[in-house]
């Protein structure tokens, strides 16, 4: 089968079209970043992330509510996984002092309900845990499990004494399950990110995406020729520019989709980056050897043909490529699913810059500049 | 054929090695289902027979039929350490980042601080959190500033600042050094299975822990102050009775149902003793030793703890006695772990706080690595006290709970300053440094970033990521033979070549497999494809100038290189630096990303390459769809 046997088409002078297409496209994104932003997950904000999973479906405007009377200032809400599963977000690093009071508290009922008379006394207490110290071993073991079964992360110290932990994101757990009581959960995943590592992630980040570009300019502009390796690294720009922009427009639109930035979202930007120079790679190598054959042929020429020479390989590559995304997409998991929708999005502009905009780039940059290529 | 001969030997051999590489991860799939079935089976029948058993004790009896089961069957272990791991992200545990206090150490450092010094420190404290400035360099600048000598706090008055500075920067990396030892001590008598601790870089300390779900239980393991004692060994004819009380005790227990019959004490089988000798036959003792510590390999270790941990046995325990074990194990010449088991006082002599300072060197006389160690001069004057009265004994130097060493008191030291010797090497030296500097000095952790994930969400990721894969890989194969009919068929060979390479290779480097290093392998799954369809296309585009098919195929694998590598290379270049840059679960998937490529393109010239060959040198007509 051939989709694409004899195609001859003047990519290079439909360019002006691609330019308003891919600035329109550029506009609209520079406009929802600067009037919308990125929603950035935890990884760069700092904070606490729950992931719950509830036996029986929820109702995540209940939940929001009964959250939001807890106190704790500004915590999200979403869905994860399905109608049964449940994240909460929030950026605080850890209860604040009134209600860190009222945790403590709420705990010594739960053991005056057990056992009225027992003895216990708070040996230490920290901003995460508190030490309960009992008379006496059967006490201890009592109260361990009977506090276990309240949904208490317990661990033990010594023979007498119990840890209860009192993060913020026990005092969430503690909330829910009180609220809905007649639902049970169990805790997916918990990630807790201090505000310095947020900070040195985007640094990091920032840091890589310019050394791969600064290596991928270096490397083309040695095998091929410095024009070329511009026209890549601007076609790079535009891909990342668009994808980003797509972010910021839909983040928090469509169900189900979250779309905020998180360390792997970064690095699906950083395979975009890949994709798309493996792309444009191959149509101007084809450029290249043109050129070597007909030395005398308008540049225009050469660049058409060869984008026309690659057309059916650049579309099967994307084709299998976007394959497997799509299948990541809507199989892989909520944890995956920014990751597959960047890449989704990225290798579409990533094709498409490799016809519309590298290349014609390359032809317009040499029509400015009046020289002529020669390999 | 005899020209293909060695192009095929190579794909076999690579197809066998990848295999090779991949058989222990098969074998523990099944190990590991077989293990948990044993499990289900005594939990169930534990519960049956003791309802209210809990969950400690449980635990603790699955641990040790797990260790009698790894030691019936030792390949078993093998193929676990052979296997490709699992990532935190898909068989659950916690994931923590920890960063050495530097203020609190310098706190903890300064003479006489006063009011203004602890104003300075907590504003070079704020001050590091929101710029990227170590607190010492911060600290001095302050100090500077306001017009005092760094020496007013810190070191001795001849110093000068930048001296002072180096000084306070090498205790910084001290502290890391110490607090990365006190958390490998506790996680090894917690007995994490294959945890992972290392540095990045230089104040920033990596703890994995798989299976630990409990953020609480961890902490505790990672954080608080160590605690380093001084404990006198109890004697041989102190120990002997007391372990010939457990034993009889173990012996009693045991035989209650089953009567052992008693003909004669000599030359017992190895099963009969045991049987007896419940104790004795995991813990043993050397009857020629002067000692009576107890030897118990690393596979008996737990068995011997749930002993030790009875009731009765605790009785049979005197009150001012306890048992240890050694931090770390001595191997055998056949190479088995051994933990030495020390009966020693409960009441310590000393604690660590009295040391002021402790060095790893070698004595210039004898050659041998010695650690010398400084205590301040109240603990100097306990400490003469101490080694007068107890020559010839032994004295164990014990960090939360672990003996690191026991040497033996030859003489009284009266100035506080003391020389250990008999390590065997300078390692061991060192390691006895940083223990005993660990009681003199905190080394305060912050957790600067925690992840954990629990069971369900890992198994439910390896399913999502196993699925995916198969359905990424079926329809990418059936889209190339629709596509490109026979020679689909090749490309889905050297495709499945691809895949199983990438993942011997994992194996082989004993890499990690997380969720996003599946996604990659997802994603080079439909990359991969990329060199066979440049192929392809190029063969298509020769044979439609008119070339015999042997031509064709010939000039479109030439043709078709230049644009191969160029590509690939610089896509291999992304993938280094996303895995430079990246953490854990992005360098997860920066490598198979990166393995992805450079499988690809051994697919593409060589499997492909020789399946094209064979059918043009049969004479067969190449159809690209």
């Amino acid at each position: 089968m051939r989709i694409f046997d004899n195609l001859n088409v003047d990519f290079v002078s439909k360019r002006k079209m691609a330019y308003i297409i891919s600035g329109t496209l550029i506009l609209l994104g520079l406009i929802s970043l600067a009037v919308r932003g990125l929603e950035l997950g935890i990884d760069f904000k700092g904070g606490t992330d729950i992931a719950l999973k509830f036996e029986q479906p929820i109702d995540i405007a209940q939940i929001r509510t009964e959250l939001e009377t807890l106190g704790l200032g500004n915590i999200e809400v979403k869905t994860f996984g399905g109608e049964t599963g449940l994240l909460v977000r929030t950026e605080l690093q850890g209860l604040p002092p009134q209600i860190y009071n009222k945790v403590i508290t709420s705990i010594q009922n739960s053991i005056h309900k057990y056992d009225k008379n027992i003895k216990v006394t708070i040996s230490d207490s920290s901003s995460n845990s508190v030490t309960f110290k009992f008379a006496d071993v059967t006490a201890a073991n009592k109260l361990e499990t009977r506090l276990q079964n309240d949904g208490y992360q317990i661990s033990r110290l010594d023979d007498n004494s119990i840890i209860v932990r009192v993060g913020i994101a026990d005092w969430i757990e503690e909330a829910l399950r009180n609220k809905i009581p007649d639902n049970h959960f169990v805790i997916q995943k918990e990630d807790h990110v201090g505000p310095k590592i947020g900070k040195e992630l985007k640094q990091d980040s920032i840091i890589a995406v310019i050394f791969a570009l600064a290596g991928i300019l270096i490397y083309l502009g040695f095998r091929f020729k410095f024009v070329f390796a511009l026209g890549a690294v601007v076609a790079l720009f535009h891909d990342v520019l668009i994808t980003l922009g797509i972010f910021a427009m839909l983040h928090g639109i469509i169900p189900g989709l979250n779309l905020e930035i998180t360390i792997s979202v970064v690095a699906a930007f950083m395979t975009i980056v890949g994709y798309s120079i493996n792309d444009t790679v191959v149509v101007f190598d084809r450029v290249r050897e043109n050129i070597k054959i007909h030395k005398t042929a308008p540049l225009k020429d050469n660049i058409n043909k060869a984008i026309n020479q690659t057309m059916s390989r650049t579309v099967i590559t994307s084709l299998t490529t976007l394959f497997t995304v799509t299948v990541l997409l809507f199989f892989g998991g909520d944890v995956l699913r920014g990751f597959a929708f960047a890449l989704f999005i990225g290798i579409i502009v990533g094709t498409y810059s490799s016809v519309f905009v590298a290349s014609p780039f390359v032809y317009e940059y040499v029509q400015k500049s009046k020289k002529r290529i020669q390999f | 054929m005899k020209e293909f001969r060695f192009r095929i030997l190579m794909i076999l051999g690579v197809l066998a090695l990848s295999l090779y590489l991949l058989y222990p991860t098969f074998a523990d799939i099944q190990n590991t289902n077989k293990i948990e079935e044993e499990q289900a089976l005594l939990l169930e029948k534990l519960q049956k027979s003791n309802p209210t058993i809990s969950e400690a004790e449980l635990n603790e009896a699955l641990k040790i039929q797990e260790d009698s089961i790894m030691i019936a069957d030792p390949t078993i272990r093998e193929n676990r350490e052979k296997r490709l791991k699992l990532g935190l992200d898909l068989q659950g545990g916690m994931y923590l980042v920890m960063e050495v206090n530097t203020a609190k150490l310098l706190e903890k450092l300064a003479k006489d601080p006063d009011e203004e010094f602890k104003k300075l420190l907590t504003e070079s404290e704020q001050e590091s959190k929101i710029s990227d400035g170590d607190v010492v360099d911060l600290l001095a600048a302050k100090i500077k500033a306001s017009g005092k000598r760094l020496s007013r706090y810190f070191g001795s008055i001849r110093e000068d600042d930048d001296a002072i500075i180096k000084r306070l920067k090498e205790q910084e990396a001290d502290a890391v050094t110490r607090a990365i030892e006190i958390i490998n001590n506790r996680v090894n008598q917690y007995g994490v299975s294959e945890p992972n601790i290392q540095k990045q870089g230089s104040r920033r300390i990596i703890v994995e822990l798989p299976g630990i779900a409990k953020e609480e239980e961890a902490k505790r393991l990672l954080q608080g102050s160590a605690l380093l004692e001084f404990k006198l060994v109890k004697e041989a004819d102190f120990t002997v009775p007391v372990l010939n009380r457990i034993d009889e005790i173990l012996a009693a227990e045991f035989s209650d149902s089953s009567s052992v019959n008693d003909s004669t004490n000599e030359n017992l089988s190895e099963e009969e003793f045991a049987k007896k000798h419940p104790f004795f036959a995991v813990a043993l003792i050397n009857p020629k030793s002067p000692y009576a510590d107890a030897f118990v390999k690393e596979s008996n270790k737990n068995k011997v703890i749930a002993y030790l941990r009875r009731p009765e046995v605790k009785n049979a325990i005197p009150d001012n006695a306890e048992f240890l074990f050694d931090a770390k194990p001595f191997t055998t010449q056949d190479g088995e772990k051994i933990y030495r088991l020390y009966l020693v006082n409960k009441q310590p002599e000393l604690t660590g706080g009295v040391i002021v300072d402790a060095m790893a060197n070698i004595d210039p006389q004898t050659t041998q690595p010695i650690v010398t160690m400084q205590m301040n001069s109240e603990g100097a004057r306990e400490w003469a006290r101490i080694t007068g009265s107890n020559i010839n004994k032994r004295c164990a130097i014990v960090l939360d709970n672990a003996v690191y060493s026991a040497p033996t008191i030859q003489g009284k030291i009266p100035n506080g300053s003391s020389r250990i010797t008999g390590m065997g090497d300078m390692n061991e030296a060192k390691l006895l440094q940083i223990v005993l500097k660990a009681g003199a000095l905190p080394a305060p952790v912050d957790i600067i970033e925690e992840r954990t994930v629990g069971p369900s969400l890992g198994q439910d990721s390896i399913n999502k990521g196993f699925n995916s894969t198969m359905i990424g890989f079926f329809l990418v194969a059936l889209f190339m033979i629709f596509y490109y009919k026979k020679s689909g068929v090749v490309s889905d060979i050297a495709l499945f070549f691809t895949v199983i390479i990438i993942m011997g290779i994992l194996a082989g480097f004993h890499a990690t497999l997380t969720l996003p290093g599946i996604a990659g392998i997802i994603l080079t799954i439909g990359m991969a494809v990329d060199a066979n369809v440049l192929i392809f296309e190029r063969i298509r585009e020769e044979l439609k100038t008119g070339k015999t098919t042997k031509a064709a195929v010939e000039s479109g694998f030439a043709n078709s290189y230049s644009a191969i590598l160029d590509s690939n290379i610089t896509t291999f270049f992304t993938g280094i630096i996303l895995y430079q840059f990246g953490s854990g679960p992005v360098q997860g998937f920066a490598l198979t990303l990166m393995i992805g490529i450079a499988a690809s393109l051994f697919s593409a010239f060589v499997v492909t390459r020789i399946i094209f060959d064979m059918m043009v040198a049969k004479g067969n007509k190449i159809n690209i769809g």
